[in-house]
Parts: C-alpha cells; sequence; structure tokens
C-alpha cells in the first residue's frame, strides 16, 4: 500500500467520527521504484493530498524527510524528489491501519489493506 | 460456514453465491457454505425492495464464499480469458463466430458502451476520481485510469485479486494511478462524494442487500459524478404482478441453489431505489440480446482441450458447475434472466 492510497482510506466502522486518517502500524516496508518521477502528476497531487497524514504515515514508516507543511509557493526539485519518494514509492508490506477513535487494526498483508467490517461494527 | 440447512430448505432459501455466473468453466459449487445466505430480498410489491436478514453471520459467511471463490478461480479465469470478468458486448444477432481475441474485444466494447450509454464519454475530462466496486483483477480500472488519465480505486472481497490487480497496475506502470483493496461494497471505506464515476460492472449479483449497495455506491458518488451498474437482473414484473410466475422462480432457484445466488432483482428495482435517492438522468436499458453470444462461447472455451483439463484441475464443483450453464442460456432464452444496465447522476 503506497501513501497515495493511505491518504484516500477511512475507517468506515458505524459511529466513528474520526475516520481519517488511519494510522499506520507499518512491519514490513519496501520500497517500490515503480513509478516514474513526474512533476505535473505531482503538482496535481499536491492539491489533493491531506499533508499531515502524508506526513505521520511516511514518519511511521520510517521517512522522515518530508517538511511539516507543504511549500507555499513553487516547490523545489528536492522538494518534489521527497514528495515522489514518499507519496509512491514508500509501500507497506505488511502492517496495519489503526483506526484513530477506536483503536481498530484493518491489516495489511502483501501490500493489500483489508477493510472488511466485523459483523458488530456496521 | 459450519451450520448446514436441511435439504428442504434448499428450495425455499436462496443461497449465497459462491460462483460466477459470468464464467460458467469455474463455476465452483461449494458444499462448505450451505451455511446459507438468510439475507432475502423480497418483492413484496411491484417496485418496492424488502429486506430480511435472518442472521448477520450468514452474511460473513457469504463474503467468505464469494472470497474463496475468487482466490480459487480468478487465476484460471485470467488464463483462459484475460484480465476482463465480465462480458462481451456484441451486436445483436451476429452470426460470425468470434475468436477469443474477438471476444477479448467485445469484453473491452463493453466498457466503452456502458461510458457511452451514461453518457460519461462526452465529460471525460471531469472524471477525476473512479471507484470500481467489484473489482476484479482490475481489468476495467485499468483500462478507465488509461482512457481519462483518472485515478481509479478498486475494491473486492478477494485478497488474491486486490493483489493480482496491483502487480498488473504495476506491470503496466500505472501504479500511480491505480489501487486495489479488500473491503466491502456494502461498507466503503472512503469519504461520502469522493468519485466522480462509480463503477459497477457484473459485480451486484453478489449483494445480498441491493438497498444497502445502491445507497453506498450513491454516498462515494461527488455531486455531479456519474454512477454506472451493469448486472444480472431478472425480468421487470408487469403490472399487477406481484412475483415472477412459479415456473420462473423455479428456474432461477435451481440456478441459485446451484450457483449460490442471493435472490435476484430486477432492473427496475434498481431504477427504483435509485429514484428514491434523488438520483438525476436516471437510465436503463435490456442488452441480453447484446450478451447473448458470451455463455455459449465460454462453453466452447471450456470444452477445449485447455478449458477441460483446468476443469478437471479445478474438480468437481467446477465441472458441476459448468454443467448447470445450460440453465443459464435456458434463462434467457425464456426472457427471465436479463442482462442490464442501469446509469444515472448524482445531483449538484
Amino acid at each position: 500500500m503506497r501513501l497515495i492510497v493511505h491518504n484516500m482510506l477511512t475507517c468506515n466502522i458505524k459511529g466513528v467520527v474520526n475516520k481519517f486518517p488511519l494510522r499506520i502500524e507499518a512491519e514490513k516496508v519496501v520500497i517500490k521504484k515503480e513509478v516514474d518521477f513526474n512533476t505535473d502528476f505531482l503538482r496535481h497531487m499536491l492539491a489533493k493530498i491531506e499533508w499531515k497524514a502524508l506526513v505521520d504515515g511516511a514518519r511511521s514508516m520510517g521517512y522522515t524527510e518530508l517538511p511539516d507543511h507543504a511549500p507555499e509557493a513553487e516547490e523545489s526539485y528536492s522538494f518534489l524528489k521527497k514528495f515522489h519518494h514518499a507519496l509512491l514509492e514508500l509501500h507497506l508490506e505488511e502492517g496495519s491501519l489503526v483506526c484513530q477513535e477506536t483503536g481498530r487494526k484493518f491489516p495489511v498483508e502483501k501490500g493489500v489493506p483489508n477493510m472488511l467490517l466485523h459483523e458488530d461494527e456496521v | 460456514m459450519k451450520a448446514t440447512l436441511a435439504p428442504s430448505s434448499l428450495i425455499s432459501l436462496p443461497r449465497h453465491k459462491v460462483s460466477s455466473l459470468r464464467s460458467p468453466s469455474l463455476l465452483i459449487q461449494s458444499q462448505r457454505p450451505s451455511s446459507a445466505l438468510m439475507t432475502t430480498m423480497k418483492t413484496a410489491s411491484r417496485g418496492s425492495v424488502a429486506v430480511t436478514a435472518a442472521a448477520t453471520s450468514s452474511v460473513e459467511a457469504l463474503r467468505e464464499g464469494i472470497a474463496e471463490f475468487y482466490n480459487e478461480t480468478s487465476g484460471l479465469w485470467e488464463e483462459i480469458w484475460g484480465d476482463h470478468m465480465h462480458h462481451g458486448f456484441y451486436d445483436p444477432d451476429s452470426s460470425v463466430q468470434l475468436s477469443d481475441s474477438g471476444h477479448r474485444e467485445a469484453q473491452i466494447r463493453m466498457i466503452e458502451e456502458s461510458l457511452r450509454f451514461a453518457g460519461v464519454t462526452e465529460e471525460e475530462k471531469k472524471i477525476k476520481r473512479v471507484v470500481d466496486v467489484g473489482c476484479g483483477i482490475g481489468g476495467s480500472s485499468r483500462y478507465i485510469a488509461s482512457k481519462f488519465g483518472a485515478e481509479c480505486v478498486g475494491i473486492t472481497l478477494s485478497p488474491v485479486q486486490a493483489k493480482r490487480a496491483n502487480d498488473l497496475a504495476a506491470a503496466q506502470s500505472l501504479s500511480h494511478k491505480v489501487s486495489f483493496q479488500v473491503a466491502d461494497a456494502l461498507e466503503q471505506p472512503f469519504e461520502d462524494g469522493m468519485f466522480d464515476l462509480v463503477w459497477s460492472m457484473e459485480s451486484g449479483e453478489h449483494m445480498p442487500d441491493k438497498a444497502k449497495f445502491v445507497k453506498e455506491l450513491v454516498r462515494v458518488a461527488a455531486p455531479g459524478g456519474r454512477i454506472i451498474i451493469v448486472t444480472w437482473c431478472h425480468r421487470n414484473l408487469s403490472q399487477g404482478e406481484e412475483a415472477l410466475q412459479p415456473w420462473e422462480q423455479n428456474l432461477l432457484d435451481r440456478i441459485c441453489k446451484t450457483f449460490y445466488l442471493p435472490a435476484w432483482c430486477s432492473t427496475s428495482d434498481y431504477v427504483n431505489l435509485l429514484q428514491s435517492l434523488s438520483l438525476q438522468d436516471i437510465k436503463c436499458a435490456d442488452w441480453s440480446e447484446n450478451v447473448a453470444p458470451f455463455w455459449p462461447a465460454v462453453i466452447r472455451t471450456a470444452l477445449t482441450w485447455k478449458g477441460l483439463v483446468s476443469l478437471l484441475r479445478s474438480g468437481m464443483k467446477s465441472i458441476k458447475g459448468a454443467l448447470t450453464m445450460p440453465l443459464m442460456i435456458e434463462g434467457y432464452k425464456k426472457g427471465i434472466i436479463k442482462f442490464g444496465i442501469i446509469t444515472c447522476q448524482k445531483p449538484l
């Protein structure tokens, strides 16, 4: 699971208010360089990404290079490289996504988050 | 999953689906999930759909059964038919017997025709984010992401499918655009209003609660976004008809029994659900004639040397399922089973 996906996932347990973001507990992180560096795409994503979730997610996966805030003005090349790495190259292979409100853990196995709810959660 | 029902209840209760309708060569009839789906859909009166859930654990059993089925059979389907796990779209009455590649093209055409029917094609610049509900191994997602340059997330109950879908996306350099998760279409892990296009290609059949399914599709659709549902239905009921004729229901029950399907609904039922949720521009069509060549084609691939070997490898359940395919074709020919498309737009 990449952080670009993590930035979209919410806890869907009934009644939960604090659904996003899910906290990451990383057990196995893999660097996957499968996506080309593309500044247009990155700038497009920058406008949509929830930044704090990205920074916290990256830290949970062992990457601490991202600034606390996204740049206001023109982004530097080095910033975009870091953004690219965090967004698209950090890959959670094994671990959990944790609901901040309930503590419920959604497993991530072989890079695939499992967001299925139990009966008592719907 | 350990509970079993007495034989008499096999007839009366629609049981959960363990097999895919559209890949008869891969049909697996599992005896184990005879802990049946007890969520029943009854058309109480024309146009209204009531859902009763006898035991919620049976819904989990259904989910597990669907997941296990697709975990076991997706690889086999992909080997023979490729990464689109849906019907092809054909010109009606086309008598030409198509090659394998002709059928692949027809599967692509199904996607294109669905987009066109929904009015998406003219507005493609507006499609930025797509959800593929019941995504299989991601054929539609990757196709649509490539076509529109959109981001697409797919959800499936099958971990094997999700992994395969992600691997295929990586192989096609689409990892930044498409991703796949294990999630329930009835409880989508997304915020409200997230998607410009909500896509459900032949997954509605698996949903034990059609009303909840449709509500979730609508919830995650963005204002102004479009919803496309392509699904198997039974024929619409006529004025004054409360239910299908007994002989029609019997045919469906036999199919349900073998393929473990939840109760079917009609295209009209979907339309009514969407109307009740105040969707706009609701359209529907019967594409039964446009998919007619598909089942015979699947049977033919099952009867090839490769197909037979694969079936034998899969075991008795697949073979039994394959032998039940003629019932599906019969259902179509007698006008009981319909291949429907229902599309709409969420108000701004």
